[in-house]
């Protein structure tokens, strides 16, 4: 990484450290949901970024996950059982989804996912015996690790940190071994990725059904964040969201969800002017993006940088070009 | 000696149009097999067909014996058969170490221990010495996107030798290189051929380029078999003359 | 018996809109490469154009060829020139989230511009039943149906009788070619939207009485035109049309005889077993895949 990729990174990582002891308690709120939505969004940027794979489920996802540890807490699972549990169940309905779906060329996930996102939402809205339908499930309790008590806004913050950090290292290591160069290729060129040998399908049904269970970790945090989960947060809107989040940011970049999921956050605190305009707002944005800027604010980014170092580097280039090649 | 690549009377439609018509032939180990003929005869669905990327509509290949009509490509080229392409497919965003890397990754362990294991997967060295071979190694760690068309059609055969394949099928491997680089070109694959006793088919335009690289050509056209044999036999025979100025 | 005949009409009604929908996404899909995500939004609008030229004083047959052009222009022209044409140099990918951002738009603007509440939408023919072998049948079913029915036989000769129309299918089936034999391909991509535009004008004036004209409409829609559009194989026009029918029946029998509250389930279930056991739909082919 480059000088000031690195020190922009340390800055943001004691920023996120400092910042709950100057932010109110709806501040915490707020960057406690950035925390965990990044985790949801850092699943949806392996499909989409990474296996090329459009997903509207991954809401979805977040949605089982919250279910599972609101259903299974209060039972007196543990909560790393439980979060465990909501992991490993939605890696197992990713696969299923993604199995069939990704046999066929154009982009059925899409249509699959956009299909199970509503058939999901069904079942927990209908089976009232289950999941409690329209009134929802409260009160999911904040773990305690050890004897430290997660209760409070500021404690349960370190928490999610204490979650997303090492499954964002655990992610930059899949991506820095040769999965992540076959994610490129599958990106890149899948024809000329098989005619090496990789075998895209499975490469892409793999990191759809992690993705999807990084989805289901972040509803396991999501419900004891938030203490009242139902259905409909986790209809097609927020699935969408997390699809906006990681466009934004830049998808197939690493940073990209954390990115993209601090403007999803602040946005509609931003945008609280516009009166309830801002979705258009979003929308229109991202469709201005896509024309001029598909690779997302880190995206831009990385071109601002390029065009002024390219313009300190451009005549010592020029000289080495003219110096070298067979 | 069972035959390398055996092509059983294969035929390919699409629709109403018969792109290849009851072609059948065999590569024998340590041939450089030239197939040659004018637009349209059918070369590249032939290739395709076999290299797996089209469903023939009849007929069979085998791979050393073994059927792989309709195998998916990725089966194939661990089965030791890879190819090169007509259109340039590197992976520009790549290195050229990174891209020789991929070529070679997925054909060690399983996907589990490529998950754990190194980075390169083991392959640093054998790509370090691939890049010597081709003479790229001052360009190793530039971005394949920026390397010259001749540069990056060395890279594009590297790639396809980096899992050390027993078949290597060229599509038009010449297809505009400046004449250095075509001398360059063949010249590498020539010495690779003799190195590693691979065998080659190759599909191809020009004629300089077939006569002074392969020691057997095979003539379609219209989607037919027409002619086969030595380079100067085919030169000289009247049918593939008149199949070329018929066109 | 007399209940079957009833929901087949009825089903085979929707199915017809359904079938209109679904056509004009395949179109768009084989001629430009265009997963058009909107396509369910596309059908909720003109319905409000329709409502906006009536509330600013036409009657409702001006209105209804009002809400066609504006479709025309806003869903077709439009459309192309500001979000496809800048968007498909980057790919397949890229088009589908703009689409998808711009479903979103469309449904927020419809909301926020003219309103969140569902409205009454005039029907084709004043609501009457008639009997037929004991069986009560709305006439407005039947007028849904025959305008449907017009609309799918006029495209098909169009597309198979007149020059333009063929000149449309061989843009569609392989532009390369087209383009050799000297067909103005960019001119047929344009048709091909202009006649989506109409397609889905037509089936919001069909539908809008049924469901009503509601922001939301486009969830339900779009999930059917895609449904169908998959069931009859995704590159196929006449899949598109059996797809639609067979939705619209299928959707239709199961609300009456399975539970009401898992009524939204039953496309999606298809969905997923057409995916499961027949990927390629029933009149599709087993897709190559090429160089």
């Amino acid at each position: 990484m480059t000088r000031l990729g690195t020190a922009v990174l340390v800055g943001a990582t004691m920023a996120a450290i400092v910042a709950p002891f100057f932010l109110k308690p709806y501040g915490i709120f707020l960057i406690s949901t950035w925390a965990v939505l990044t985790i949801a969004a850092i699943g949806l940027n392996l499909t989409l970024g990474y296996a090329g794979q459009i997903s509207l489920a991954q809401g979805a996802f977040v949605g089982i996950g919250a279910y599972t540890v609101a259903l299974l807490t209060p039972l007196g699972v543990p909560f790393f059982l439980a979060f465990l549990a909501a992991g490993l169940l939605c890696f197992a309905v990713g696969w299923g989804l993604g199995y069939p779906a990704l046999r066929v060329q154009h982009h059925y996930l899409a249509f699959v996912t956009l299909a199970f996102t509503t058939l999901v939402f069904l079942v927990l809205r209908n089976e009232q015996w289950l999941t409690n339908g329209i009134y929802g499930i409260t009160g999911t309790p904040r773990p305690s690790i050890l004897g430290w008590s997660t209760s409070g806004a500021r404690d349960f913050y370190f928490f999610c940190l204490g979650i997303l950090a090492p499954l964002s290292l655990a992610t930059w290591w899949m991506l820095r071994s040769p999965w992540g160069r076959a994610f490129v290729a599958l990106r890149e060129n899948p024809l000329r990725a098989l005619s090496l040998g990789l075998d895209t399908r499975r490469y892409t049904l793999m990191a759809f059904a992690i993705g999807s269970s990084l989805g289901g970790l972040s509803g396991a945090l999501y419900a004891p964040l938030v203490q009242f989960i139902e259905p409909n947060s986790f209809a097609l809107g927020l699935s969408f969201n997390l699809l906006l989040m990681v466009i934004v940011g830049g998808a197939g970049n690493f940073f990209g969800p954390f990115v993209g999921a601090l403007v999803a956050v602040l946005l509609p605190e931003w945008l609280r002017i516009t009166q309830g305009y801002y979705l258009i707002l979003y929308a229109a944005a991202i469709m201005v993006m896509m024309a001029f800027c598909p690779s997302g604010l880190l995206g831009l980014a990385e071109r601002a940088i390029k065009s002024l170092n390219g313009r300190r580097a451009g005549a010592t280039a020029a000289v080495r070009a003219e110096g070298a090649g067979p | 000696m069972t035959a390398v690549l055996q092509v059983s009377n294969l035929r390919k439609a699409f629709g109403g149009v018969v792109a290849v018509d009851g072609v059948s032939f065999e590569v024998h180990p340590g041939e450089i097999l030239g197939i040659i003929g004018p637009n349209g005869s059918g070369k590249s669905t032939l290739f395709n067909c076999v290299l797996g990327q089209l469903q023939p509509s009849a007929g069979e290949i085998r791979i050393d014996g073994q059927v792989t009509t309709g195998a998916r490509p990725c089966d194939l080229n661990r089965l030791g058969v890879s190819r090169t392409f007509q259109l340039l497919q590197v992976f520009p965003q790549l290195s050229v170490h990174d891209n020789l890397i991929l070529a070679g990754q997925e054909h060690q362990g399983t996907m589990s221990s490529r998950l754990f294991g190194r980075t390169d997967a083991g392959l640093g060295d054998a790509a370090a010495q691939m890049i010597e071979f081709f003479r790229l190694s001052h360009l190793a760690e530039e971005q394949a996107g920026s390397l010259s068309y001749g540069q990056q059609k060395l890279l594009d055969a590297a790639m396809a030798f980096m899992a050390g394949p027993r078949l290597v099928l060229l599509d038009e491997p010449a297809g505009g290189v400046n004449l250095t680089m075509l001398g360059n070109l063949r010249e590498r694959l020539q010495a690779y051929h003799a190195e590693r006793k691979a065998t080659f088919v190759v599909i191809e335009h020009q004629m300089e380029f077939v006569m002074a690289l392969c020691t057997r050509v095979l003539v379609l056209a219209e989607g037919r078999l027409i002619a086969e044999g030595a380079p100067d036999e085919i030169r000289r025979n009247p049918i593939v003359i008149e199949a070329y100025l018929g066109h | 018996m007399a209940s079957f005949i009833q929901l087949l009409v009825s089903g085979l009604a929707t199915g017809a809109i359904y079938a209109l929908i679904a056509v004009g996404f395949t179109l768009l899909w084989q001629t430009s490469q265009t997963i058009n995500f909107a396509q369910g939004e596309f059908v909720m609008l003109p319905a409000f154009f329709v409502l906006a030229a009536m509330n600013a004083g036409a009657p409702f047959w001006l209105a209804c060829l009002i809400g066609i052009a504006l479709s025309i222009v806003i869903l077709g022209v439009l459309f192309k020139l500001i979000i496809v044409d800048p968007m498909l140099k980057y790919g397949v990918l890229p088009l589908v989230i703009s689409t998808i951002a711009l479903s979103l738009f469309l449904k927020e603007s419809a909301k926020d511009f003219y309103s969140s509440q569902a409205q009454p939408f005039p029907t084709l023919v004043p609501a009457t039943d008639i009997h037929i072998f004991d069986a009560v049948i709305s006439t407005q079913s039947l007028a849904v149906l025959a305008v449907a029915i017009l609309t799918v036989v006029a495209l098909n000769i169009l597309l198979t009788k007149t020059r333009l129309g063929r000149q449309m299918q061989a843009t569609a089936q392989n532009p390369t070619l087209a383009r050799i034999l000297g067909i103005p391909v960019q001119r047929m991509v344009l048709y091909t939207f202009l006649l989506n535009a109409v397609l889905v004008a037509i089936a919001s004036i069909l539908v809008s009485p049924i469901y009503l004209a509601k922001f939301t409409n486009g969830e339900t829609l779009g999930m059917a035109a895609f449904i169908a559009a998959i069931i009859g194989g995704f590159n196929q026009v006449r899949g598109a049309i059996l797809g639609g029918l067979i939705l619209g029946v299928l959707d239709n029998l199961s609300a009456a005889y399975i539970s009401s509250q898992y009524r939204g389930a039953f496309p999606l279930i298809i969905l997923i077993a057409v995916i499961l056991l027949r990927p390629q739909g029933l009149l599709g082919r087993v897709e190559e895949r090429t160089v």
